[in-house]
């Protein structure tokens, strides 16, 4: 009786072919392994980038230097300028805050952390005036210093404006 | 037979579920600037993205082909205000667009060259902006 019940069963299994899928399936393996490329660990530096517009003063009135008292020529204004010229080969030439020169990207920081730190500046922009011939690396060191600021309100900077300086002119509030 | 096959399948599913379409669009031959502070992309899935990548001749790169700066940008920008448009009527040409440009410009090229696709980018109404750059170099 039990005899009979086996051979019935083993009349109607269907046998799978591992072998052949097996086959696939380390065929399908090689081929994403072999287009396995993982992609790099990038970062990025979020800004809202406005089309350059004219240094306002706040109230909308004055404009840089109608204040003969003011020595410094920024102040009040809404917009910080930066200045960055570049050298022959790329690399950041002269750098200046306003009309002040600024020695190295370190003293960049730390003035920029003054003035923008200032609860009595309203800056919440900063035009970036970039020498054309700076290279891209040297650039995204002074965004990097930018970026990093934070504003009296406790919010980021992320305000940015870039104004191109052709070569050999003199970097000028626009 | 059965667990080598199990474990092929596993196998299988795991590459498949690590391949990185999205990596097509990038120019993995540009040399990104390095930023200590850059951090991860994070668009919480919600906003769009139109990947710019500038080679260090200035020349905008799409899917491994030059292609015309302006043409190309305003081409991107108007499709993605037919796209606004739905949930936004009101937008017209010029308007802020709502995607963010993200700019995979080689370390090594001069700012005349990269401002131009940014501004090209500014006059279409791009207004959000990702530079992008590696953490740490290679």
């Amino acid at each position: 009786m039990r005899r009979h019940r086996r051979r019935k069963r083993l009349q109607g299994e269907v046998e799978l072919n591992l072998a052949a899928m097996l086959d696939m399936a380390f065929q399908l393996l090689t081929f994403f392994i072999l287009t396995f490329k993982p992609a790099p660990v990038e970062g990025q530096v979020s800004l809202r980038l406005p089309p350059p517009q004219p240094v306002t003063n706040v109230g909308g009135q004055a404009q840089a230097g109608d204040d003969v008292n003011n020595l410094d020529p920024v102040a009040n204004l809404d917009s910080l300028v930066i200045s960055v010229v570049g050298d022959s080969g790329g690399n950041i030439g002269s750098l200046a805050i306003g009309e002040n020169n600024i020695a190295n990207v370190e003293q960049l920081e730390t003035q920029l952390r003054i003035v923008l730190g200032d609860p009595s500046t309203k800056f919440e922009q900063v035009i970036l005036q970039v020498g054309d011939t700076l290279r891209y690396e040297e650039l995204m060191r002074i965004i990097d210093v930018c970026s990093r600021q934070v504003l009296p309100n406790g919010q980021k900077l992320s305000k940015l404006s870039f104004v191109e300086l052709p070569t050999g002119q003199a970097p000028a509030a626009p | 037979m059965t667990p080598i096959l199990d474990m092929v399948f596993q196998l299988i599913t795991f590459f498949m579920l690590v391949m990185n379409f999205k990596s097509a669009s990038m120019d993995l031959t540009l040399r990104l600037p390095v930023v200590g502070s850059a951090r991860p992309v994070e668009t919480g899935g919600q906003e769009q993205l139109l990947i710019l990548n500038v080679n260090a001749k200035g020349e905008l790169i799409v899917y491994n082909t030059p292609r015309d700066i302006d043409s190309y940008i305003a081409a991107e920008a108007e499709a993605i205000l037919m796209v606004a448009r739905r949930e936004h009527p009101e937008l017209q040409f010029g308007d802020e667009l709502p995607t963010t440009v993200v700019v995979r410009a080689d370390r090594s090229t001069p700012f005349s060259l990269l401002n131009r696709v940014i501004k090209a980018a500014q006059d279409r109404g791009f207004r959000k902006f990702s530079l992008m750059a590696m953490n740490k170099k290679d």
